[in-house]
């Protein structure tokens, strides 16, 4: 899960192009959007599409993202009981 | 005075405003379930030209001009409106505003540095094709079709232009439907306008054309449509989500309202893209400017969001339906789904008042009104 | 005002105040606005303008300006970014953060957004640049409009080493 989360915090650097931070910066028990991140709604489309590119998960309601989403964390858990790839 | 003289509309509905008002009145739509159109690999539900129709859109000329699809709609929705008008478009006292969010960006999808793409090239070989040197591109999203009157109208005010030729028009492509896809913006099924079962757009195509003319106060009689005011105001917030207080469209309307009041409108023509946000948002700019009694009417339930066209055909439909005494029907809903009510109009109505105001919205937090009156208005 | 950003630098009313690439830049001189790395290249270059045009005039001035620019290319180069996303039906993955951005107009709205710009914002596509219709427009909007300033003129990006934002800042 620890090797996950990491690279998760990767991705999501580099999707999002969060210049400037490294996964240090990224606590992942604190929220992605709202405060902690202060990520919008494209962010959150396009964690979608990198669930689909890296893990093969397709989300296809964006409303199931919401409780997905909520942190780093909650994304990894949520990966690691449906990747695909 | 800045009056309208021609119109046209073509769309999969037909091709001249007659047929597409007919077929509005008949509650048609076009708006069907594609698979696989474009290569794509998801469904969706959108309102598209038969390709075979092609050859009949364009007179032999365009089609053997080496016009793209793109340019010959443009090229044919304009060749209607001009010989309507009896305007020499080759007169140096005309300019040709196109009205379009991705003109011929499909061209890209075969070779990614076509020279197509540029679409103040493609917008003067349109004008080009009527001998006309003078063209302007507005760019600005799903509000490009009111800033392309908006800007009409300025050219003319300005002195230098007496026509103002204004054309809109967006094809659909691979590029437009997989980008509104990845923003899963699109419905499934025929989109509904502020309804409380809404869940998304439709993408559309048509073209449409409006010709503007400057005169004196005195050419006008009780026939004439003519501009009264406009406006275009920035949300300041987003750039793909609506305000959350409708403020760039709420400050639209209020400017419109200082020229022309609520009481003398026969509705509000919204722009109603049918997404949970666009609505909302529109039905709290509509509350705060004093117009949720106001009919309010929205055409995407006939043919999906047509970008760079809808702003056109949607004004020029709103003019006849006032020359035809009525409000037209909004197409899709059924029971008020916005947090703010708006008194909108689900069927057919009769007016007799002889304005309307004609608002948009869209990506870049833009929005952009236009009001117009047809003479015997008190 | 006048402000112009080439490969060679900002320079404001032809003085160079700044050099480097875009990124540079806005480290240098700005630093506070961690969404001009999610712009594309035209809006960074535009938002970057603006910034140096507009970041000592008090909000309230600016509340009601207009913001209307103009170039030849529109947005395509982030159209071919993005048509490179879509092309393959193996490997279409199509990017929503890319596709807000194959609208020229966004620009507009980046600057609208960082400077609480709530007047009219516009964006024309040129067949090339022209500065007698530019100002044509920018006078002819007036017959409508009354902001309380205008940052006007030409924006375009074509790569690294091709790039103009020569704008202007007009108050009466």
């Amino acid at each position: 899960m620890e090797e996950l989360i990491l690279q998760l915090k990767k991705q999501i650097i580099e999707a999002l192009n969060l210049e400037d931070m490294t996964p240090a910066d990224i606590d992942e028990n604190a929220p992605l959007f709202g405060e902690g991140l202060g990520l919008d709604s494209i962010d959150a489309l396009e964690l979608i599409v990198l669930l689909e590119k890296e893990y093969g998960i397709k989300l296809t309601n964006p409303a199931e993202g919401k409780a997905i989403f909520g942190s780093v964390a909650t994304i990894a858990d949520f990966v690691s009981k449906n990747r695909k790839k | 005075m800045i009056r309208v003289i021609a119109d046209n509309i073509m769309s999969p509905l037909g091709l001249t405003t007659g047929e597409n008002l007919q077929a509005i009145l008949r509650g048609e739509s076009q708006l069907r379930v594609r698979r696989g159109l474009f290569g794509l690999p998801e469904d969706f539900c959108g309102s598209v030209f038969d390709r075979d129709m092609v050859p009949e859109i364009a007179d032999t000329q365009a089609n053997d001009g080496g016009f793209s699809f793109f340019e010959r709609l443009c090229i044919a929705s304009a060749a209607k409106a001009v010989a309507q008008s009896g305007i020499d478009p080759a007169a140096e006292d005309v300019i040709f505003v196109i009205s379009t969010t991705k003109g011929n960006v499909d061209a890209i999808s075969r070779d990614l540095m076509a020279p197509e793409a540029y679409i103040g090239e493609s917008a003067r070989r349109i004008a080009g094709y009527f001998g006309c040197s003078n063209s302007l591109v507005t760019s600005n999203a799903c509000i490009s079709g009111v800033c392309a009157q908006i800007a009409g109208v300025r050219a003319l005010l300005g002195g230098r232009f007496r026509y103002a030729v204004i054309v809109g028009a967006d094809v659909l492509s691979r590029f437009i439907v997989s980008g509104f896809q990845s923003f899963k913006a699109l419905s499934p099924e025929p989109c509904r306008p502020y309804d409380a079962e809404r869940c998304g757009l439709n993408l559309g195509e048509a073209a449409g054309t409006i010709i503007l003319e400057r005169c004196d106060d005195s050419d006008a009689d009780q026939s004439t449509w003519q501009f009264v005011a406009c406006s275009n105001h920035n949300d300041a917030n987003h750039i793909s989500g609506p305000s959350r207080t409708g403020e760039g469209s709420y400050r639209v309307l209020r400017d419109l309202l200082a020229a022309l009041p609520a009481d003398r409108l026969a509705f509000v023509n919204a722009h109603g893209t049918a997404t949970l946000y666009n609505d909302e948002m529109e039905s709290i700019a509509l509350d705060r400017a004093g117009l949720a009694a106001t009919p309010v009417n929205a055409l995407k339930g006939f043919y999906g969001h047509t970008l760079g066209a809808a702003g056109i055909i949607e004004t020029i439909l709103s003019m006849h339906a006032v020359d035809n005494g009525i409000v037209l029907p909004t197409r899709g809903f059924a029971s008020q789904g916005t947090s703010h009510r708006l008194n909108v109009s689900a069927d057919v109505r009769p007016t007799d008042r002889r304005a309307f105001f004609k608002i948009l919205s869209g990506f870049g937090g833009s929005n952009a009104g236009i009001a117009y009156r047809k003479g015997g208005d008190r | 005002m006048n402000v112009t950003i080439t490969p060679e630098g900002v320079k404001l009313d032809r003085a160079i105040v700044a050099t480097g690439s875009l990124a540079e830049i806005y480290r240098a001189h700005i630093g506070d606005y961690p969404k001009f790395f999610k712009m594309d290249s035209l809006s960074k270059l535009g938002f970057l303008a603006a910034e140096f045009l507009l970041r000592d005039i008090p909000p309230e001035q600016k509340e009601n300006a207009a913001v209307v620019l103009f170039n030849r290319s529109g947005s395509l180069v982030t159209d071919r970014n993005y048509q490179r996303t879509i092309t393959l039906n193996d490997n279409y993955f199509p990017s929503p953060a890319l596709f807000v951005y194959t609208l020229a107009n966004i620009v507009t709205g980046e600057i609208a957004i960082r400077h609480k710009i709530y007047g009219e914002t516009a964006f024309y596509i040129l067949p090339e640049r022209d500065d007698a219709t530019i100002e044509r427009v920018v006078a002819d909007m007036l017959l409508t409009s009354s902001p309380t300033m205008v940052v006007a003129g030409w924006v375009d990006w074509l790569d690294e080493n091709n790039y103009i934002a020569d704008l202007k800042l007009i108050t009466n």
